[in-house]
Parts: C-alpha cells; structure tokens; sequence
C-alpha cells in the first residue's frame, strides 16, 4: 500500500499521484487530510484508498471504481457522480452526501446534511444516522437507506426511485408517498447492510413519488404560431395575438410553452452598422486567406485551449431537444469548419463525440449524462448556470422525448417527464463556484479548459463574479437566445437584450481592470459574419450561433419544437420523423452557412484593412438607433442605414 | 430539362420589378418560397394552398389562374417544378401543389368567369400559332388592351396541349374549359382556326396588317432516326403518332410496339400504345440509364405500372432483318459528358442484338419547321432565330417564343416565354427600345398560415392512379382529385416558407438568407458578395420615434451567480396579498368590468372570481359571496355595507369631495387618472383614503375603457413619486387599472409599485366575449359554467406567469419585486415607467 502525506503533498500533486497509483492497480493511504477539499477526485481505477481521518468537499467525486474508506467525516458533495466503487464514511458527512450519484454505494455511518441524494440516477446511499432535510431531493433513480429519521420534506419532487427509512419520516416531501415494502425489498436491503456491517432490527417504511406533479393536466393546444407584429406598427393593444395567448390560458391555466428565444422586437446587434462602407466589397474568393481569424480559447488557467479556425462556435444545443441526427449534422459542420461544438444539457454521444473535432461538454443542474469519462474525452467543460432563453429555469424534457437511448446517457429512467433544478446542487454563491470549478480542474489534472455559460442578466454583477472564479471564458448569452421548449413568458421578458449583454460584461471587466483577461463568448441572435464582426469589436473574444446553424440545417422557425413532432426531423426523437433528416445533406449546408460566415467575416475585416479579427474596436462601429445608442454609447447616426442599403 | 437552382442570385437579389409588373418582392414580410420561384410562372401557390385550407375556393381560384391562362390543364399535365423545390420534399414529400390545384379547377374551372378586359388600343398583334406560348402572350396583350389575331394551322386552339396529350391525362374538354375562360375575358382575341403560315398567309401579309408578330409555332415535328430502315413504313414518328390518337383514331396495334427514347413525349407514345386494340407489349429503349432518363418521374412511374418494360443502355443501329420486323440494337454504356454534361452513350462492340416489334415508335426529339420562315431567313435550322433576351427575331416588328424558337420544353416553361414575349411586344409598341429586363413577378395574397394542428404529421396524400382502367381504349382517365377533406389535410402540409412567423428576430427574409448562405459554395464569391450586401441593408428601426411606451418593454433581471434564483421544487412562492377593508386576495388581481353583462355572464364571473380567491371592482356584485370594491361615482352612486370597501370614482375629473360609506368601518377608496395625481393623491391621503385606484385606461366606472388602446404607465411612476415625495408611501394601497394582459404585466406592475392589479378585457376575452363596438358582446355559445372555470383557469395562468417572474428575479414573494429588478428596452418605456434601459444603469433623460 502506497502512502500520501497531505501534510507534505499538495491535493493537485497528491490527486496526480493517485491517478498513477490507481492505474498500476495500487491500494493508496492518505495520511493527514485535514479535511481537505478534492481528495480523489478523478479516479477510475478500482482500487482502495483509505483516508486516515477527514475529508473536506467533494471527497471522491467523478470517480468511476475506486473503493474509499474514511475514517472521520466529509464534507459536502460526498461522491458526487461517483458511477461505481464505494466509500464508506465512518463519521458524519455534510450536505448533499451522494449527490447525482450514478451505481456506487456510498455509507455513512453517521448523520448526513441535506439533500442527500439530491439528483441521484443509481446506486445506494446509505446513512445509519439521521439524514436532515430534503433526502432525495429530486432524485431520478437508485435508493437512499435512512436508518435513523427521514428529516423534513423526504423525497421532495423525486422522479424515481427509492427511500427506505428506519426511523421517523419527519415529514414528507411534495410529491412523495409511502408505499407497502416487498418482504423481497427487505431482504435484499438487510442483505446490502450487513455488507456494510450495518445491522438493523426495526422495520423499514417505503418510499416512492406519487406521480401527482409529474405531467401537466391540460395539454396545451397545437397551433402554428400566429407571425409577429412590428412592434412599430399600430396593431392594437388587444391584437389577435395577445387575444389568442388569453384564449389559450382560459383553456389550460398556466402559462404557455414554445420552442425559440424571444420572438418580439428588441434593439439588436442589427441596430449597429460599421462607419467603413462595406457596399463595395469586392468578390475576393482568397479574402478568408487574408485575415487571421485562428482564435486559441481557454488557456487563462494553463488548459489546452480550443483552437478554433475562426470565432464562431456552435451554441450549446442538446440531443434531446434535438434528434440525434441533428446533432450529428451540427458536430460534422462544426468538423468540416474546423470550429467546435458543444453538447447542451444532454450528454455526449459517441456519435457526437466522433463526428466533431472539438466540443465542449456542459454540465447542467441535473448533472443529465455527467460523468468522469465523457469529461475526460471533451475538449472543453462548460457549467451552465443559465441561458438567455430562460434563465433562472431548469431544463425540461417530456417524456415523449425521453428516449430509451437519451435515458441511457442521461442516466434516468426511460420514458419520464424529466426536470432538472433551477440551480445546481453545489453551487448556491460564487464561493461554491470556485470549489466547483476546481473539482473539474482537479478531475481532469487541469488539462481541459472550464467555461461558464450565463444567460444576461446582472451581467454587471456576474460577470465580475466568473472572472474572479477562474473560470477560462464566458459564453455570455442574451435574451435572443433560443431553447427547445420554455415558457413563453420567460423567452420574452426575463433577461436583457444580446446587446446590452455585452455591453455591460465590457463595462464591468474594465471596472476591475480586467479587459482583455476574460475572453467573452456572446451568443443570442447571430445571425450572419457582419453580426460576428459587430459582436467582436464589441468587445467580444468570439461568438456562437444556435438558431442560425439550426435554420441552415433545416429548420423552418415554426416555434414548435416542444411539441416533438418537428416536421424536419431536427427537435424530435420520433424515429419517423428523424428519418426525414438527411444528416450529410445538412451537415455540408450548416458547414457552407459557416463559410459563409467565414467569408463576411473577413471581408469586414479585410474593409477595414485589418489582417486579423482582432483589429476590430468599439470605434468601428455606430448607433443606427437611438436605443442602441443609449446601450453602447456608440454615436448615433441612422443615416449609414440608407448608405448599407444602397448597394446592389 | 434539369431541376433550377431556387437557391441562387436570383433569390439573393431578384432586382427591380419591370414596368408594369410591381410585385411583392421588395415588401419585408415576404420572400418568394422555392415552391414559387421554381414555377417558371411564379405561381402563388403558398398562397392558395392556405386558401384551400381555409375553404376559400374562389380565392384559390384567383391565386392560380394570375398568371397561369391553363390553370385547368396544368393541374392535371404540368410537369410541376414546384414540387421537386418544395422544401418539404426533404422530409415527408413534397405538398401535392399540382393536384390540388387540379382540386380547385374541378370545382370552378368550368363556371368561373373571370371580368371581360375591353381592348383600348388601337395597335394589333398578329400570333401564329395558338399553343400555350402564343396562347399565353395573346391574354397578357390583349389584356393590356391591345387587338390579337391568333392564326392557329389546325382546326383547334392549344397546340401541343390540344394535339400532344393523350386523354387518359387530359380529359377532352378540359383544354376548352382554359380556353373558353380565356375568350371570355379578353374579346379582343380573335382566333383564325386552318389558317397556316406560308401556306394561307404569308409573314409579309401578316406584318402588313398588324402592328407586331409573334412567332410561336411550336416543335410540331418529330425528328427521325438516321438509321438504316428507319423510313420503313412500320417506324412513325411520336408526335404524329399522338396527334393522330388525339384528331381520334385508334389504330390497331402489332402484339408488341417498340418505342425509342426517354422524354415525355416517348412516355405519352408508350402509353397510348398499350392502350389500343392489338398491343400486348410496349417495350421503351433508351440510350442511357435510369438516373438519366429525361422523363418526368410521375409518367416514367406511370408507364412502369401499367406493365411498359424500359429498356436501359440500349441504341437502335438499323431495323432487324430477320424473320420478325423489329430495330436491331446494341447496348450501350455512359462514356465523357459531352457538351451539355451529361455522359455520352457508347456503343458496346459486340452488343449487336434484336428487339422484334411490329411498329416502332421514334420519339427523340422534336423540330419547328417553317418554309414560309425558312424562305425569310428567319430559321436557324430546327428552330426560329430569335434572343431570349427580348424575345425578338432579326426582323424588329416581328418576336418568337415557345418551343418553335427555344427548343421542345414544358407547358409552363412555353408560358413564361408567351408572358416575356407579351412584355417585350407591349414595350415595342409603347416605343421603349430598351425596357428593363423581364423577370417573374412574385406577388403574395398575404394569407394566414394555415393553423391546423396536424400539419407537421399529416403525410401526403397520394392520389389513386387508375392505370389502364377496365376499358383502356376509352382512355380513362388515370388519376383523381381529392375531395374537400384530404384537400384541406393536403393543403394543411404546406410549411409556407413565403410567410412571417412568430418571429421577429427570424424574419422570413432573415432565414431565408441563412438557407441561400447554406447553399453557397464557399467560393463562389460572387454570390457571397451579393449575400453580404443583402445582409448589410439590415433592418429598419423596430420602434421608431412615434413609439409609445408599454408594459411589453420592460424585462426582469433574472438572478445567476450574483444572487441565486428560487427553485421552483424546493421553495414556494407567494403571490398573494392583503388589501384594505379585510380583502384576501389568493392572487395580485382584482376582476373588473362586467357590471352591465347579463347574469349568466354575470354567474360565470363570480364563479371565477371565487375558484381563484380574488376580488371583484364594480358598481355591481357578481355573487354575494364575493368581496366587493363597490365603485360609486361621486354624487350618484349609494354606498353598500356588503361592500368591502368604497371606491370613488369622478368620471369627470378630479374635485375635492365627502366620501361616503355604509357602515363606519367600511375602507374607503379613489379612482384617479393621471392628470389628477398631483391634486387627488394629498387629498386622498389627507382625508384617509385606504386605497388609490390608478386609472392608466381612463375610468373604471365606464364599460371597458381599456378596449380603447394602450395603458399611460407613467401613472403609476408619477403616483408613487408623489407619495414618496410625501414621505407617505404605504399610507395607501395602489391598485393598477390600465390593460394588463398577463400575469407578467401583472409582476411588472407590481415591481412598480403596485399592490395589486385589475384585469378587466383580459377577463371579458377568457370569458368568451367577443369585442363590439367598444365592448364585450357575451353569447350563449358557452355554460356560466364554463364561463367560471375558463376564467378562474385564466386568472391561475396568471398567478403561474407572476410568480415564474419573482421566482427567476431570485424573491420568493411577488410583492418583493421592485423598479431595480426591471430594465426597459426602448427609450419610451425607460422614460415613461422611470427604470434604466437594458445594459445600462441610468434612467435616459426626457426625449429633446
């Protein structure tokens, strides 16, 4: 048995030389942890680590294997998306002990905190004390053991699974019930404890979800969705719209759902034009070849950046709200443009994974499809903390689009309504954050560069909080931005616009001193390579586009994507209607829409007589309208509008 | 002829409308779809698919025959373009835009008649030849008012489409129906039926006696084969062969017929064949392979299932000498592209073999012949000489068009060169010598998209094909129409990719770039040129300066890293509240506005108003179990002690009074409109007033005033200014009265500043009613039954929508939300309501 001495080795180096030690098949002994935070993260080797005394947050977490034994207690996030392996804790452990586990066994021998289990899909946890509030807290699947009282609200909004408690069930949560316990149940559990050496003699009570808030009662009526108005036209207050969006809540009682980002006028990266006059741009086939568009992102922390020929990502989508084949188009475009994908809330596929050449891998609230090996084969990781569409919402999947493949990636059960948190278990302030970002860092030896996804808001505020978490770069999204299904209400009026977005996120980096140190990714309502120009002198490092790459796929904007009948087979997983996609048809359109891209891109650049995108500034560009203006505090000067538009 | 790019410049940029022509092209809502600019005619047919779906079948009658003269006759031969491009080719199969067209010429293309044209010109057109080129050219002059003399050789107007396709795909008499609508509207056509060029009448005779000519007279010939034996007897040619069939005659044929080639006309051929007496077998030669077969897939199909062998990679060299008459044949293998690209077929040495057949049918391409042309000078070699540019030939009085001068194509195709010609023949005689170039006009009927719920599954609906039928030499027809029902589920598929839809930020123009941007080669520079100045003409202003302020304009900041948001399944949050006089309100509304309504309606109200715990505004109670703000206008109304409070209104304006009530410890409220604040506010809180009413709709003692137009929000800026400003800003309750929609507008009014909000036509609409006049007209279409649950479903929607927005702004109270949890994104609405404009944190100063 290998020793290491925290008192002498720090987590990073100690953490490293697990990882070899575990690869040579060695049992390990960590001496003098001092509770501190990490310890075993990243392990995927079945051998067994004893920690002699406590351990701090995260202890084994994103590990897939390994056998722990800890002597005293542990802090938070206990074995947090442990796939297989064990820990036993043979003191107390803190809260969200188990959280997001996917098959190990986790025991602790004490008490636990809250939300044990907190978004668990597999496996066991085990606590032979009292357990504090909301145990199972929205868990998909495996079961948590209580022998001592169950705490207030057990089983708050579970999906799946099971609680067994031996005590008191102090209270239960929404949604949960207590059912009859098979003497086949108790046996199996008895068996499972005295493994541990958990002897019981009480009697156990079951508990299970009650299906009572699992799917909405009235469906909400299909209709194809009436075409915007000009907010400048005059057409009445009560217009047919408004009185359709009434007509449809007298029918169903709550608000409504759609697919897209805002659909309304909003000032926009549209109300810019650049003071050059780019009308007489000549059709320079080689003009790509003239401009340095390389863009290296990610490597503020010493990770492997991506390195992007140009910068213009693919915004985070997710199989699930789209096909499988969609997704496959998009990473094969984002190959063939030599740029990067990214997965969204669902996973990675290998499909996916092999189609792209570089993708970042999000991990979201549900922690759906997480786990150490996907981390380990992306090229960047990503923690959303909201997007533009709808911020301050978790993700939601019905269960038509629960898929027995997306519930094998994802980790839950096949064929539920799936909801993710509103917020991440582990990260309730920026504090949380930094722990968090460095559990990724920890798991993946610091290789892989770590973003955050933020949909805009007090941009201000939270911007200054992602630089000073350490995190590599921004994807900064603004109300434009689009989802596969969110409330409707939520798309059109919480969040600000693209515009201001950015603005602001400058504004507050120059604040601090931190211009140019935090490289800002800006997605909502991109559209084309002059936008990607006007969003780089902006200030932005890069951009992404969602809905455009989608359009160029296929799409046909009908707003519909909730429903998962999409007449293109892009935001469905009805395998007839999938058919309908043509995945290398698509993926050679998307890949042309982004050299299309490409090509006004530089061609921008090339007007202004710049030989890289980089050359782009503020002064570059002016205010068509007076809302723009007021937002960038670019000079107002609508007449370029009619000089843009002379050009034939 | 090989499918047209829909994709290309012409779509980027389809430049200036000719005169004359002004379409819809340059209208911002709209862009041509594939569907369209593939028809060579620019049919709307997004635009009367949804009036089929809409049932309007005169309106899709309109829509079709604009510019289509053989509207009858193409919705059943038209080798339909469209199709192919529709995008909704690539999922499920193309909408069945001919057919359906079919469908609305079978209801009225016998009866419709479209308004005579009268001739106002005293210039006159000479057309020889009355195919659908001439044809068509004959309608758009004479509709422009000119005379047309159409010299037709036969003793029927049609040309091709008269002589060329067999019945059992053109019914006889369908061709009429065209032309007999067609002579109805324009009297100024004169047709001259058995009146050939050069053999009745010569071109000079022709442009003596009219003012321009216009040649359209057709590939009337069939071309031979060049082969050894090719003028036996027993080889005819295909175009003969049909218009024999088509003047009535049904020959008998030989056991087995031979046919050589791969268009449309060797289908047509083909299929006559193995319909007459005596024909058992019909065997097809082509000299290339399956993908490369001209034919259109419908009559290639067609003719497979109704027993025809193609036969593949197959040449004639000479006619068979042995026992049996037959071609002798070798086969062939695709070689280099030739001229035109497509891969020249090579004899395989060795390959010679023959096919029996007791008549061989030669269908390989068709010629215009003219000697009275020929003798001018005017043909080069198979065809007219004429420019496609102006469609004019060397002589300037005299133009050609069609097949006769552009080689053998479609019926559609023949018309967009009779409506080019009809152009430049009109600029001729008005004296432009140089008219701007021609180019379809894209037009649109703005119709509503089809709002059918099954529109993305409904698969298309083939209609059946007959085939030969019972009685093949009857030449029945092969193929249906629908009948209203699958018509409308047909039409219902159409993805309407000419229209807006919800979108603002994806305009129809916007998407339809990133799908010309997809379909661009990276290099073709050109293209991506043309694109970059597309997209650099950008957008108007969406707002404007006239822009008014309002509710929709203001966004909430929703919690992220700086403060964390509230988990909808973990914390509660509260919408409820107190109001003066012991008023619970489950939920920040007060129902307002049905004081005059019936009491059925009346029932449903309360009925609502109980299930969702709020509180009823009005002169009149609901229900007696509701709570009450009894309005009373000052001076008339009589307080009531069921009432939980009194509510003065002065419909007249603000004037100092004595509020009343009914019983001592009744609350007290005013209703107040903007102009009054600074007046009513000191007085109401020196008099101690319980509650303001904040009138942003004008008065809420008259019926429905919201229905008049938009909310003044500056009302409830100004009104919690002056309160603050007294330092007396929770001496009373405020509640909001002015055009709240949602629960959305209710949060925002709360954030304001509110305590509460009345819903007044938002509720008359969930209830069912219908706006007259300037108010709500209730019928018995529905129970007060439904009427209650509809509304107090309503008024949940509603508390959903106000606590979504507190929960994402992080407050797990919606009465905790304030100013600094909104931002405006227009300068009108920043101003108005007094909160910085998105991205910013300064309030805009006043407009100069």
């Amino acid at each position: 048995m290998a020793s290491i001495d925290l008192a002498v080795v720090p987590v990073r180096a100690a953490n490293e030389r697990l990882r070899q030690l575990g690869a040579a098949g060695e049992d390990i002994e960590i001496l003098n942890p001092d509770a501190r935070h990490h310890i075993g993260v990243g392990l995927v080797h079945p051998v067994t680590v004893h920690i002699r005394g406590s351990a701090g947050y995260f202890c084994a977490g994103l590990t897939d294997g390994p056998r722990f034994v800890v002597d005293n207690n542990v802090g938070w996030g206990l074995a947090d998306n442990m796939l297989k392996g064990s820990i036993v804790v043979n003191g107390n452990a803190s809260a969200i002990a188990g959280v997001a586990i996917r098959g190990a066994e986790v025991i602790v021998k004490g008490n636990m905190g809250s939300r044990a289990g907190q978004v668990m899909k597999a496996g066991t946890l085990a606590c032979a004390g009292n357990a504090n509030f909301m145990a199972g807290y929205m868990m998909y699947g495996g079961r948590i053991v209580i022998l001592g009282d169950s705490g207030d609200k057990v089983g708050q909004d579970m999906t799946g699974g099971t609680i067994y408690v031996g005590g008191r069930i102090v209270a239960l949560g929404t949604d949960a019930k207590v059912t009859d316990l098979s003497s086949a149940d108790d046996d199996e559990l008895r068996a499972f404890l005295d493994r541990y050496e958990l002897p019981f003699r009480g009697t156990f009570q079951k508990i299970v979800n009650a299906g009572k808030n699992l799917r909405y009662g009235k469906t909400e009526p299909r209709v194809r969705v009436i075409p915007y108005f000009e907010a400048s036209e005059a057409n009445g207050y009560w217009n047919t719209k408004v009185r359709e969006d009434i007509e449809v809540k007298a029918q169903i009682g709550r608000y409504r759902i759609r697919g897209y980002g805002a659909a309304r006028p909003l000032p926009h990266i549209s109300d810019l034009a650049f003071r050059t006059d780019l009308t007489a741009i000549p059709a320079d086939p080689s003009v790509v070849d003239k401009v340095r568009m390389r863009t290296l992102l990610g490597g503020r922390s010493g990770a492997k950046p991506l390195d992007l020929s140009m910068p213009v990502m693919i915004a985070p989508m997710s199989y699930g709200a789209l096909s499988k084949s969609a997704k496959v188009a998009l990473a094969h475009a984002s190959r063939l443009s030599d740029t990067s994908e990214n997965t969204g809330e669902g996973g990675l596929s290998n499909e996916q994974r092999e189609a792209a050449k570089q993708i970042i891998y999000q991990c979201l609230s549900g922690r759906l499809g997480w786990n150490i090996h996907d981390m380990h084969r992306a090229n960047g990781l990503e923690i959303y903390i909201s997007q533009g569409a709808k911020p301050g919402l978790g993700g939601q999947l019905m269960a038509k689009k629960v898929t027995k493949e997306i519930a094998r990636i994802r980790g839950i059960p096949e064929g539920i309504d799936l909801r993710s948190p509103s917020r991440h278990p582990d990260v309730l302030g920026a504090d949380d954050l930094v722990i968090k970002v460095e559990e990724f860092r920890e798991a993946t030896g610091y290789r892989i560069p770590v973003s955050v996804k933020l949909g805009a808001g007090r941009v201000r505020d939270d911007i200054k909080i992602a630089y000073k978490d350490g995190f590599d770069f921004v994807e900064l999204d603004g109300l434009q931005g689009s989802t596969g299904a969110a409330g409707n209400e939520v798309l059109e009026f919480v969040g600000i616009p693209t515009l201001s977005a950015i603005q602001e996120a400058i504004d507050a980096l120059s604040e601090i001193g931190a211009a140019d140190k935090l490289p800002i990714v800006l997605m909502g309502g991109v559209k084309d390579g002059i936008d990607a120009a006007k969003v780089l002198a902006l200030g932005a490092t890069a951009t992404a586009v969602g809905t455009s790459a989608i359009i160029a796929g296929g799409c046909i904007a009908c707003l519909q994507c909730h429903v998962g009948n999409c007449v293109t087979g892009i935001a469905t997983q009805d395998p007839v209607h999938e058919r309908r996609y043509n995945v290398p048809v698509e993926a050679q359109n998307i890949h042309r829409y982004l050299e299309a891209v490409r090509w006004q891109l530089a061609s921008v650049a090339h007007a202004h007589g710049y030989a890289d995108v980089r050359q782009f500034k503020r002064e570059d560009l002016v205010a068509l309208t007076p809302e723009a203006a007021a937002i960038t505090r670019l000079p107002y000067d609508p007449s370029l509008r009619e000089r843009d538009r002379g050009g034939r | 002829m090989s499918q047209p790019n829909v994709y290309d410049a012409r779509r980027i940029d389809p430049g200036q409308a000719p005169e004359g022509y002004a379409d819809d092209v340059n209208d911002r809502h709209f862009v041509p779809a594939p569907c369209q600019v593939a028809c060579p005619i620019g049919t709307d047919a997004p635009s009367y698919l949804a009036y089929i779906w809409e049932g309007k079948i005169e309106e899709a009658f309109e829509a079709i025959t604009a510019t289509n003269p053989f509207s009858s006759i193409c919705g059943r031969v038209c080798d339909a373009p469209c199709e192919p491009a529709c995008r909704r080719t690539d999922s499920d199969g193309p909408v069945a835009i001919r057919n359906l067209k079919r469908y609305v010429m079978d209801k009225l293309g016998k009866t419709h008649r479209l308004n005579p044209v009268a001739v106002t010109r005293r210039e006159t057109i000479a057309i020889v030849g009355s195919g659908p080129a001439g044809l068509t050219a004959a309608q758009g002059l004479a509709e422009a008012g000119f005379v047309v003399h159409v010299y037709e050789m036969t003793d029927k107007l049609g040309g091709m489409m008269t002589w060329g396709i067999p019945a059992f795909r053109l019914p006889v008499g369908i061709i009429d129906e065209d032309v007999d609508r067609m002579l109805h509207r324009c009297p100024g056509i004169t047709p001259h039926l058995g009146c050939a060029l050069g053999r009745d009448i010569s071109l000079d005779e022709l442009k003596a006696r009219h003012d321009a000519v216009l040649l359209t007279i057709g590939a009337w010939w069939g071309k031979g084969m060049d082969i050894p034996g090719g003028d036996d007897p027993r080889v005819v040619d295909g175009v003969g062969f049909l218009r024999r069939v088509n003047a009535g005659e049904r020959p008998i044929m030989p056991e087995t017929v031979l046919v050589v080639g791969g268009g449309d006309v060797a289908m047509d051929a083909c299929r006559v064949a193995m319909r007459l007496p005596g024909c058992r077998n019909v065997k097809v030669l082509y000299r290339r392979g399956p993908s490369e077969i001209p034919a259109r897939k419908d009559e290639l199909y067609g003719a497979i299932k109704e027993g025809i062998e193609i036969i593949y990679n197959i040449q004639p060299v000479g006619v068979a000498t042995g026992n049996d008459f037959g071609l002798r044949c070798v086969t062939t293998r695709l070689g280099e592209p030739d001229a035109d690209g497509r891969r020249r077929p090579e004899n395989v040495a060795g390959s010679e073999h023959d096919v029996p057949g007791g008549l061989v049918i030669v269908s390989v391409g068709q010629k215009a012949e003219c000697e009275g042309l020929a003798r001018h000078g005017m043909m080069a070699g198979e065809r007219v000489k004429a420019d496609f540019d102006g469609m004019r030939t060397a002589d300037p009085k005299v133009f050609a068009a069609g097949d006769g001068a552009f080689g053998g194509s479609t019926i559609v195709m023949a018309m967009s060169h009779g409506h080019r010609a009809a152009y430049y023949m009109k600029a001729f005689l008005d004296g432009k010598a140089n008219p701007l170039p021609y180019r379809t006009p894209f037009h649109t009927r703005y119709v509503p998209i089809a709002q059918d719920p099954d529109w993305e599954t409904n698969p298309r609906h083939d209609q059946a094909f007959h085939g030969l039928g019972h009685n093949p030499v009857a030449f029945p027809e092969i193929e249906s129409t629908y009948d209203a029902a699958s018509a409308k589920a047909e039409a219902a598929r159409c993805y309407r990719c000419d229209a807006e839809t919800g979108t603002a930020d994806y305009t129809v123009r916007t998407r339809e770039d990133i799908f010309v941007m997809a379909r661009t080669e990276p290099r073709d520079a050109r293209t991506q040129r043309s694109m970059m100045r597309k997209r650099l003409r950008g957008r108007d202003d969406p707002f404007g300066p006239n822009y008014l302020a309002t509710l929709e304009d203001l966004v909430f900041l929703p919690a992220n890293l700086s403060r964390l948001v509230i988990d909808p399944y973990r914390d509660a949050c509260n919408v409820g509240c107190d109001l003066p006089g012991g008023v619970h309100l489950n939920l920040p509304a007060v129902v307002t506005g049905f004081d005059d309504a019936p009491d059925e309606v009346l029932e449903g109200v309360g009925g609502a108003i109980k299930a969702a715990g709020v509180a009823y505004l009005g002169r009149r109670r609901p229900a007696a179990d509701v709570p009450w703000l009894q309005v009373v206008v000052v001076g008339q109304g009589v307080p009531d002690a069921a009432a939980a409070m009194v509510v003065h209104a002065q419909p007249d304006g603000f004037r100092p009074f004595e509020p009343r009530r009914a019983r001592p410890d009744q609350a007290i409220g005013l209703a107040v409109s903007g102009e009054d604040l600074e007046a009513a506010i000191p007085f109401a809180l020196d008099r101690k007033f319980d509650l303001l009413v904040l009138q942003a709709s004008g008065d809420v003692s008259r019926s429905w005033p919201e229905l008049a137009g938009m909310p003044d929000l500056s009302v409830i800026r100004d009104a919690v200014a002056i309160m603050r400003r007294m330092n007396r800003e929770e001496d009373a309750a405020l509640l909001f009265f002015g055009g709240a929609r949602s629960g959305t507008d209710i949060a925002k009014l709360i954030a304001l500043g509110a305590n509460a909000v009345v819903v007044g036509a938002a509720m008359g609409f969930a209830l069912g009613g219908h706006t007259e006049k300037a108010g709500f007209k209730f019928y018995g279409d529905i129970t007060s039954a439904e009427r209650a649950e509809r509304g107090a479903l309503f008024l949940k929607a509603l508390s959903s929508e106000a606590s979504i927005m507190a929960r994402c702004t992080g407050k797990t109270d919606v009465h905790n939300l304030e100013p600094e949890d909104l931002r405006a994104i227009t300068l009108a609405t920043a101003r108005a309501v007094g909160v910085p404009i998105a991205g910013t944190h300064t309030i805009p100063a006043a407009a100069e």
